[in-house]
């Protein structure tokens, strides 16, 4: 859409001023954003950040290399049960034990990127599936990791309490700028994966993994590159959400979580950094908040309950979350295949021409 | 990278109107005013544990029961049911979201361990009570939280009472124990072992089970070939199902006697096909019969229940809502028309022998833990409920 004169103006970060603009607007509103919002609102936000590093990460791997896992709440586990066993046990800072944690994941995400190299589709996805699904048996088996009870979360010092300087955050706010800084991190590293060669490997092996060959990528290093990348972005965003929640079983990292993962990228948008990001965002919502107060909405509420307790089951209003998380979806993908992001730029394109 | 001032300055104006509108109130909102008293109560409505939401609806009920007498001193009970799909973490943003934008007075019934343990920290930092958190797990309640009281007996408790009937009541000789292998199974397990040392027994056999199993000849065989003449069960209901069908298919009859999760015997029968009352397999419990309309209140209940909520089944997690719900009703009655958190944490800690359809409920301000009296029922031939030992209480509790 854009006219590129170079090479350097294809990966600029920012293509124009108004993304400047935006961007630092939308940053703004998120700094600024404790000022004005609840609690609940911050932990709601910090949680939407913990899955927008791990669909942003989850889209290096199935939307710009084209394979598929089923695993990531795999790696999202290791992140958390990572970070805080390697904060209780060997007494690392915060900072030291999420990194080494996201390395663990990424490790195994590695593993997990060799039989991809003979997998494709279904038999792929059957083989990241089972490794998702022993990662949570395994620790709910493992008693150092607390077992099937699970493990609370020590105190949340990022500081360096072996040297004597400990700094504990304590609040929900501190928690969610240390998420944010985390995130914004993580997108621009993200963003960044893809513009170097690395990112176009990723890209050609998508398309098509023989003729990437063919012109001299290297399918073997790629492509459990690729694998251990998105699991680093899924241990991070673990270590992160074992924080925001500060307590967490085996059984929280279940198939539906990694589920989850699949469906925010293909709403956001598979291959595209902002898709993951909207699609993070949306589901959340429609998963934690929509519809959660509307029973106590005047006139909405009562009507709803009436007519929940009329055709559907004594659950009530609850009913209404799932049809509408569902219907939303099947909307998606039924009008914009490309998902949000797909919605974005057919938004702008007939803006850009408009009123013709 | 030029931007025109105007588009400037409708980008400002825009945002700052955004900034107005969503500015909403920081401060906690107080969870009571002169008209209603606010409680929350988070449970799974949906997903595969849905099940267990029925308690939450049982305290609805109980509140509204109360509501149509006219409310607690002048002041409506309002209940706030939120849907968690036992997902600690939605656990998590469902209470931060009633505390912050409903404002809540206290928590009642919330189900299950793993969401417990989530949000016992953020409510105890909120000083906001959580009454009756439905899980038997010993680590919600060990070390002491001053803001967390409980209802639903521990499983070791329960299995201590039960070790004792089998011995003292059914004589038994050969004792065995198919049990769950995690927490829910470990700690009944120890406790029946610690029971049976007093009198010189040991378990013949042990046996555990996987949540996941589906398949349970091998266990079954197991505790057949011990010969066992009564099997102690701690598993979930429908592992309890399938061991009774494998067991009688090999012509394995022992007495079975399960935990107090299992005393839902219409469901029981049902999924069984009708075996649990036919073979009169024995639960211990922690409610009152729920059928026995001479009880007082029993039959107000099951009547309320009847006419306000005709879709709900008088089931037993049902009713688990209501005994869960007494206790803090019973406080706030107490507390008087000057309400207030501590008015409502100085009436809990003062509970003494508080008996509404459940087991007789004392808390003190260093004790919360939950009742250690346990009934125990056996399945009659048309299903219904046999009361073989009434409330009794654990002699033998575990030091904590």
């Amino acid at each position: 859409m854009d006219m590129k004169r170079a090479y350097y103006e294809d990966i600029e970060l920012f293509k124009s001023g108004t993304i400047v603009f935006w961007t630092i607007v939308f940053l703004a509103v998120l700094v600024t954003f404790p000022l004005y919002m609840s609690n609940y609102y911050l932990y709601l936000f910090s949680l939407m950040m913990v899955y927008v590093i791990v669909s942003v990460g989850l889209n290096i791997l199935v939307g710009s290399t084209g394979q598929i896992s089923l695993g990531h709440a795999g790696f999202f586990a290791i992140g958390a049960y990572g970070t805080v066993m390697l904060m209780t046990s060997l007494n690392l800072p915060f900072f030291v034990a999420i990194i080494a944690a996201a390395f663990i994941a990424a490790f195994f995400g590695f593993v997990l990127g060799l039989p991809a190299l003979r997998l494709e589709g279904p038999y792929l996805t059957i083989a990241t599936l089972a490794f998702g699904l022993a990662i949570m048996h395994i620790i709910g088996h493992t008693e150092i990791f607390g077992g099937r009870q699970g493990l609370v979360a020590p105190a949340f010092d990022i500081g360096v309490p072996q040297l004597g300087w400990s700094y504990i955050l304590g609040s929900m706010i501190s928690k969610y700028y240390l998420v944010l800084i985390f995130t914004i991190v993580m997108v621009l590293i993200a963003i960044n994966i893809l513009k170097t060669k690395a990112g176009r490997a990723f890209v050609a092996i998508r398309d098509s993994d023989i003729a990437a060959e063919v012109i001299g990528i290297n399918l073997t290093m790629y492509k459990t590159l690729a694998f251990a990348t998105s699991a680093f972005f899924a241990g991070i965003g673990g270590g992160l959400f074992a924080f925001v929640l500060g307590f967490f079983d085996p059984f929280t990292f279940n198939l539906i979580l990694s589920v989850i993962f699949i469906v925010m990228i293909v709403v956001g948008g598979l291959g595209s950094v902002m898709g993951s990001i909207s699609g993070a965002i949306l589901i959340t919502y429609l998963m934690y908040d929509l519809f959660k107060n509307i029973g106590e909405v005047p006139i909405v509420g009562a009507l709803l309950v009436a007519f929940s307790k009329q055709f559907m089951t004594i659950t009530g209003m609850d009913n209404f979350n799932y049809i509408a998380v569902g219907l939303v979806m099947i909307g998606i993908m039924l009008f914009e295949p490309l998902g949000l992001f797909g919605g974005w730029i057919r938004i702008k394109k007939y803006w850009k021409t408009w009123p013709f | 990278m030029r931007i025109s001032k105007n588009i400037l300055v409708t980008m400002i104006v825009l945002l700052l109107a955004v900034f107005l509108v969503a500015s909403e109130g920081l401060a906690q909102k107080i969870g009571f005013d002169d008209k209603e008293i606010r409680i929350g109560s988070w449970s799974p409505q949906t997903g595969p544990a849905a099940p267990w939401g029925a308690t939450s609806r049982g305290v609805k009920l109980l509140f509204d029961i109360i509501n149509e007498e006219g409310g607690i001193h002048g002041r409506q009970l309002r209940l706030f049911i939120r849907d968690d799909q036992y997902n600690p973490s939605q656990t998590m943003a469902a209470v931060r979201d009633l505390v912050d934008r409903q404002g809540v007075l206290a928590f009642v019934g919330g189900v299950g361990t793993a969401p417990a343990l989530a949000v016992k920290q953020y409510l105890a930092q909120n000083k906001i009570p959580l009454v009756s958190v439905m899980t038997g797990a010993e680590n919600i309640h060990v070390p002491h939280n001053p803001w967390l009281w409980g209802t639903w007996p521990l499983y070791d408790d329960d299995a201590s009472v039960m070790a004792k009937f089998v011995v003292q009541k059914l004589k038994a000789k050969k004792i065995g124990m198919l049990y769950q292998n995690d927490d829910y199974g470990l700690d009944p397990l120890a406790a029946v072992q610690r029971r049976l040392k007093t009198y010189n027994m040991e378990l013949a056999i042990a046996v555990p089970v996987e949540p996941i199993e589906r398949d349970l000849s091998s266990q079954i065989s197991r505790l057949k070939a011990a010969g066992c003449d009564v099997v102690i069960g701690y598993v979930a209901p429908t592992q309890a199902a399938i061991a009774l069908r494998s067991a009688v298919s090999v012509d394995f009859r022992p007495q079975w006697i399960h935990s107090y999760n299992l005393t839902d015997f219409v469901l029981m029968n049902k999924i069984t096909d009708g075996l649990w009352a036919k073979e009169g397999v024995m639960t211990s419990a922690f409610t009152d019969d729920i059928f026995d309309y001479s009880l007082p209140n029993m039959k107000k209940y099951a009547d309320t229940a009847k006419r306000l909520a005709p879709d709900e089944r008088w089931g037993i997690f049902y009713a688990a809502g209501i005994v869960a719900a007494e206790p803090l009703v019973h406080a706030l009655k107490q507390a008087g028309r000057d309400l207030s958190t501590e008015a409502l944490v100085r009436e809990l800690n003062k509970m003494d022998n508080f008996k509404g359809i459940g087991p007789r409920v004392s808390w003190s301000a260093k004790n919360h833990l939950p009742p250690k009296e346990f009934s125990v029922w056996k399945c009659g031939p048309k299903g219904e409920v046999i009361v073989v030992q009434g409330w009794t209480v654990n002699d033998m509790p575990k030091k904590r």
